[in-house]
């Protein structure tokens, strides 16, 4: 996916104002941004249903506009709100989706068995929507967007309302997708899904977007390192000496038989670190700077408003 | 064919609807029948009487009122009784004289039943110039004058009562061609219309759940969305227009004239009454909305297109105000299929003007849909 200068108003509200960034196949990408950011409206323009005021969408090499109907068989559109129809059974409604995403009759079957048991919905399949739990309808509404295998899944704040195993669940199921090879756009304004899911991160506020890069890169940005805390079983302080002594890391300090530095790259300085401090280390905590961090940084404004 | 895919999801929606059953299967058949008994289950036929205001025509009128087998409706003038008898909504219709002078005009339809009431009218008549011809005698006798003459008469007329007669019906009861025909046709007109406004409800469900935005994000283009949200609408039209023909057909011996005509006939005004279906669903915001509004122009038109009180009973100039509803276009062209055993022929300017205003409507309630759904895209 690639989208390029896209523009949109809503009358004198600029909405989107100038967005580009690119995903690459395979990639899990997050839009991060607070209410009110312009997720849903660039989310909407890149899956098709939103015309831009100008700027240009590619989805695996077609132009994606709203009347670009063959292109959006690669996307698959998660919407933010349950777009399901209570009164019709999870299968019902995802039949509906399959056949409307072109799927002949064998495979829609075979898909939509296929889709109920990636997200664990099998059992209940045959009761009305209306009848699920909020969980069990967020579950599904993802599960419509899968059907017919796009290249590109597009999800707008999958875990809102959510309860935290649903949640799980969710963030299980995507990151299961994204390892099988599907390309992923992912907006939230919870920054720890984006630190869980996202290869990459675009920051969004009023229309612009205003940081993009890794989850590290980002936070390097903002000079922030990763916190380790070692907890050790003997001589803290000879070993918090040497580790300040080393370049893995510096600033280490003791609190009673705990250790804590901080380190520029910890994944990587990680089995050094261990190597130095030898087989006293009972527990290694690695704190990694957040995001929130980054937006506060960036706008000077909480990303929970 | 995603179009179908689009209706038929639409309709499994509709029928999943307990109360779906109740108004398109069991509401309609009570209709039919609360009103056929109403109106036209009393086997005593309908003749219309015209009455000029004298004192020979009044008592004639009172006579006939009195006579057994007969429903007397009292009706304004001599041509629209004439035009009520031809469409069958009458099946006789006696226009008196002022006076003895003038001869009394008796139409009929023709056929047993006409003949039976003839002989009711007949006898009434002869009783009545008996009276008359008995008050002149007295008169002339007695030196009274004629009014006293005919009070002396009527005084004894209880003495000598009409001689009785025993009538047993032999063989096989006649067909029953009744008002039920045209009780069915009208609910036919009023409920496929009824139903396929109100079903409109479906589509603003699916645009306010954001159901119909997510189609959009599918390979589907809005051209196959709109066609399928309207098949909806007209199948559920089509549905329930065969749950009232077939099953007024079995239950009331209800007749529809020519199957392939009439099949036309209710494809049209399908046609039509879906087309304002799409219309209603894509203007109106909100389902309560569409239900108010379903519901008076359902009715509304169907009063005035007359599919609750015959258009026969309808002045020339209400007549013409009721073609410009196509609950009045189609009741025309039933009334001719029903009762005089008219074919697709006979019907063709019915037709004609029912399948254009069907595309018409059809037409702009489409591209009013998809200004809306590009709107909602824009
Ligand atoms: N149909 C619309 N008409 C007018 N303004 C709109 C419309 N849709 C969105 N907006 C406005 O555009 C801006 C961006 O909205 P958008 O829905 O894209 O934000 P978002 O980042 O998805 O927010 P949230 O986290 O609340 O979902 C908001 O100020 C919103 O009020
Ligand atoms: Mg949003």
């Amino acid at each position: 996916m690639s989208c390029h200068d896209l523009r949109r108003n809503y009358g004198k509200l600029v909405a989107v104002n100038g967005v580009s960034f690119d995903i690459r196949p395979a990639e899990t990408y997050g839009l991060l941004g607070p209410n009110g950011a312009g997720k849903t409206t660039v989310i909407s323009i890149i899956a098709g249903v939103l015309q831009a005021d100008a700027g240009q969408v590619t989805v695996a090499g077609r132009p994606i506009t709203p009347r670009a109907i063959g292109a959006k068989a690669a996307i698959g559109y998660v919407p933010q709100e349950l777009a399901l129809y209570p009164d019709l059974t999870g299968r019902e409604n995802l039949r509906f989706f399959a056949k409307l995403y072109g799927l002949r009759s064998s495979e829609t079957k075979r898909r939509v068995d296929e889709v109920l048991g990636i997200i664990g919905l099998s059992e209940r399949a045959g009761q009305l929507v209306s009848t699920y739990s909020g969980g069990m309808k967020r579950r599904l509404n993802i599960a419509a967007g899968l059907l017919h295998r796009p290249n590109l899944l597009i999800l707008d704040e999958p875990t809102v309302g959510v309860d935290p195993q649903s949640r799980n669940a969710i963030l299980g199921n995507i990151e299961t997708l994204a390892r099988e090879g599907m390309a992923v756009l992912y907006t939230t304004h919870y920054m720890e899904e984006a630190q869980r899911l996202c290869d990459r991160v675009g920051v969004l506020d009023e229309g612009k977007l205003i940081a993009e890069g890794t989850v590290r890169e980002l936070t390097a940005m903002v000079g922030e390192q990763d916190r380790v805390r070692l907890t050790v079983a003997a001589e803290p302080q000879e070993l918090a000496r040497r580790l300040n002594a080393s370049d893995l890391g510096h600033s280490a300090a003791v609190d009673g038989n705990e250790i804590t530095l901080l380190v520029k790259d910890a994944p990587t300085a990680l089995p050094a670190i261990l190597d130095l401090a030898g087989q006293t280390v009972r527990s290694v905590i690695v704190e990694e700077p957040d995001l929130e961090a980054v937006f506060l940084h960036l706008t000077g404004k909480s990303l929970r408003d | 064919m995603k179009e179908l895919t689009i209706a038929a999801t639409s309709l499994r929606r509709t029928l999943r609807e307990r109360s779906s059953i109740f108004f398109l299967v069991l509401f309609p058949m009570l209709m039919i029948l609360v009103l056929g008994v109403a109106f036209g289950g009393s086997f005593s036929p309908r003749v219309g009487v015209v009455t000029p205001h004298t004192p020979l025509a009044e008592r004639l009128a009172d006579s006939l009122h009195a006579a057994p087998g007969i429903a007397v409706v009292a009706v304004a003038e001599g041509s629209t009784a004439i035009a009520s008898v031809e469409h069958g909504d009458l099946e006789a219709a006696v226009i008196l004289p002022a006076d003895l002078n003038t001869p009394l005009r008796y139409v009929v339809r023709p056929g047993i039943q006409g003949q039976q009431i003839s002989s009711i009218v007949t006898a009434v008549l002869d009783r009545e110039e008996a009276r008359l011809r008995a008050a002149a005698f007295v008169a002339a006798e007695n030196g009274l004058s004629l009014p006293e003459a005919q009070s002396r008469v009527d005084a004894i007329a209880p003495q000598f009562p009409p001689a009785p007669v025993d009538v047993t019906y032999a063989g096989p009861e006649p067909a029953r061609h009744g008002r039920f025909d045209a009780m069915a046709s009208s609910e036919l007109l009023l409920f496929m219309f009824l139903v396929a406004m109100t079903n409109s409800v479906a589509l603003i469900e699916s645009r306010r759940l954001g159901v119909m935005r997510r189609m959009l994000a599918t390979p589907t283009s809005t051209g196959t969305i709109i066609r399928g949200e309207g098949l909806a609408r007209l199948s559920v039209s089509l549905l329930q227009a065969v749950i009232i023909m077939v099953g007024s057909a079995l239950l009331f011996q209800v007749r529809w004239g020519d199957p392939v005509a009439a099949a036309l006939l209710v494809a049209a005004f399908a046609v039509v009454a879906s087309g304002f279906g799409l219309l209603l669903g894509t203007i109106a915001r909100t389902s309560e909305v569409a239900i108010g509004a379903g519901l008076l122009l359902s009715l509304g038109m169907a009063a005035l297109g007359g599919a609750m009180m015959p258009l026969d009973l309808f002045s020339s100039t209400m007549r013409k105000v009721a073609h410009l509803t196509p609950h009045a276009w189609a009741a025309d062209g039933f009334s001719e299929l029903a009762r005089h055993n008219a074919g697709i022929a006979d019907i063709a300017t019915e037709l004609a003007v029912l399948w254009t205003a069907g595309f018409a409507v059809f037409g702009v309630a489409a591209w009013l849909l998809r200004r809306r759904l590009a709107r909602q895209a824009a």
